[in-house]
């Protein structure tokens, strides 16, 4: 017979405001419950308000781990990826959100945590722990990342470079990368308008990446950044066009 | 639902109409009221470090709200009192299944939720053949429940969780819940919480004071012979005497049965202590969470609680009853 494995969450011994700020957290079946609420919601959402389309969702793996990673230029562009996921796949689904506004204060990060179930990326002291615990997250619960390379939204709505955070995360791994084009996002609620306007948004899924043989250092993550900025950009224009 | 059941669930008129409810009141109103000048004189005198001091405050501050979280339910009528009982069940049931990764057995988890849910409804209804029924119901879907992953690696630990997790947090800890269908609900189940919060005090000062002999070391390495058997001499007077106002002139009002409660409630108080000093001790935790600023979790707070809620309701049915005269089937019926 073999040994009972017991592992506590990996959140035991956090007050409740550390756990939503941290990377450690592990939802329960009321916030699951909530999560799926909030996407379905926002799946709808999309559906009416932006006509959200999407081509080469067949292109998603099947299950975690996977990251997707897309242009950014608005709020809306998580929450459409987001939609975009199968139920199944939603309640492993972390955005990575800019931990100085979606997480500053208790009650943002109460609703970050909660309902879009977002991880904070502390953009000014992210330390190599914070990127250390993202990357065993991501491997170790088949999680489902979200991220935006470019470091931030565009505020013209062209795309940014891609910075090496992405490749600190995946780099000799097997964790597929899968690139992402989004159009309207921005003529919908760009960075300076508070409340979106209802355009129509496109999404184009492109082909899984991986990078098991890329080194973990700093040139395996330009390489990364590169060969991943450059699908995304195609896509970006494919989605514009489509 | 007729006037005298209204009056029960959602009446608070009559809140204070029990003597013992209104010295229990009182006096744990005091005590609130007099802790503060207690730390002072305690912290001062003994020359405590600012840790200590801070540490003593904030368990102050979080027993003000842990007193208005068991006080204004029981005294606002036994529906509330039954959805506070409620929730006290699903808090505990989420530190335990955080700590132990039950939490991650999405379907067992949910049956556990829903069984508790079910205990709820069964004690506001008043069905006492539903509430005894939920035990074994409830194991029942829990163990197929468990198949449903076709995983049998890992089965019986899943199971055997969630089958402790309900019968601890669900079927036990709601006996506290069904004891408001008493008409006479109020003291009972202040003279109860009142009583095993005091036994926890005692064991500790007692401990403090004539505690040589370890207990059980390697499970609770603070616990002491002697104030295990301070709190068992110290608890079971009281917790008699108060019992004799509650259920004067009952079959439960003689001195052996009345001292007989006593001693269950002070035992089995420190076994349920013991019982998640066992529990944290084998997962290598201090704590079970980090709710209340001063106690921990949830759990760490009302751990004494779980075994003697059922442990009391049986000894109680056996001799007069809980409910009796009480329209069954309340909203179902």
């Amino acid at each position: 017979m073999e040994p009972w494995k017991l592992q506590p969450a990996h959140d035991t011994g956090l007050t409740p405001s550390e756990r939503f700020r941290s990377v450690r957290r592990e939802s329960g079946l009321l916030e699951s419950l909530a999560h799926h609420i909030c996407f379905s919601m926002l799946r709808s959402y999309f559906a009416v308000a932006h006509r959200l389309t999407i081509i080469g969702r067949e292109k998603l793996p099947a299950h975690g781990p996977f990251v997707l990673v897309a242009n950014h230029c608005s709020h809306l562009d998580a929450l459409a990826l987001g939609a975009a996921l199968a139920p199944r796949h939603r309640e492993r689904a972390f955005p990575i959100a800019a931990g100085d506004v979606f997480f500053q204060s208790t009650v943002t990060s109460t609703f970050s945590a909660i309902m879009l179930n977002a991880l904070p990326m502390w953009r000014k002291n992210c330390g190599p722990h914070a990127l250390a615990d993202l990357r065993r997250k991501l491997q170790q619960e088949k999680a489902i990342f979200i991220i935006f390379p470019e470091g931030g939204r565009s505020r013209t709505g062209s795309m940014m470079p891609f910075k090496h955070g992405l490749g600190m995360l995946i780099a000799e791994t097997n964790v597929p990368v899968v690139p992402c084009g989004l159009a309207g996002t921005f003529e919908a609620l760009p960075p300076h308008r508070t409340l979106p306007r209802p355009v129509a948004i496109k999404l184009v899924i492109g082909d899984a990446l991986q990078f098991a043989s890329t080194a973990n250092d700093r040139t395996g993550w330009s390489q990364i950044a590169a060969q991943v900025e450059s699908p995304v950009r195609d896509l970006v224009a494919q989605s514009r066009t489509a | 639902m007729n006037p005298i059941t209204r009056e029960r669930l959602f009446g608070f008129r009559h809140a204070f109409d029990d003597r013992v409810t209104v010295v229990l009141t009182l006096t744990a109103l005091i005590l609130l009221l007099l802790a503060p000048l207690l730390i002072f004189v305690v912290t001062r005198a003994a020359n405590s470090t600012s840790d200590k001091r801070k540490e003593l405050w904030d368990r102050y501050r979080s027993w003000i709200w842990l007193a208005l979280f068991i006080l204004i339910p029981i005294l606002a009528g036994a529906f509330w009192t039954i959805l506070g009982v409620a929730t006290l069940c699903f808090l505990c049931y989420r530190e335990y299944a955080r700590i132990t990764g039950l939490f991650r057995e999405r379907t067992i988890s949910l049956i556990v939720v829903i069984g508790i849910l079910f205990i709820t409804f069964a004690a506001l209804d008043n069905w006492y053949r539903l509430f005894v029924a939920l035990f074994p119901l409830t194991v029942a879907l829990i163990a197929t429940g468990g198949l449903i992953p076709d995983q049998p690696k890992g089965y019986i630990q899943r199971v055997g969780l969630g089958v402790l997790g309900f019968a601890l947090f669900g079927s036990a800890l709601g006996n506290l819940g069904y004891m408001a269908n008493d008409w006479n609900y109020r003291p009972i189940l202040l003279l109860i919480i009142f009583a095993v919060e005091l036994n926890d005090i005692f064991a500790y000062i007692c401990g403090h004071l004539f505690g040589h002999r370890k207990f059980v070391p390697n499970t609770s390495p603070n616990k002491t012979v002697g104030g295990a058997l301070g709190a068992i001499v110290l608890t079971t007077p009281l917790f008699a005497l108060g019992a004799h106002f509650v259920w004067f002139g009952t079959a439960l009002d003689t001195p052996v049965r009345l001292l007989g409660l006593g001693i269950i409630v002070s035992v089995v108080g420190q076994f349920g202590d013991l019982m998640l000093s066992s529990i944290k001790r084998d997962l290598g935790l201090k704590d079970t969470a980090k709710l209340i600023p001063g106690h921990g979790g949830i759990l760490d707070r009302f751990d004494s609680l779980i075994l003697v809620a059922p442990a009391v309701f049986h000894y109680v049915n056996h001799f007069v009853g809980f409910a009796v005269g009480q329209p069954q089937q309340i909203f179902s019926g």
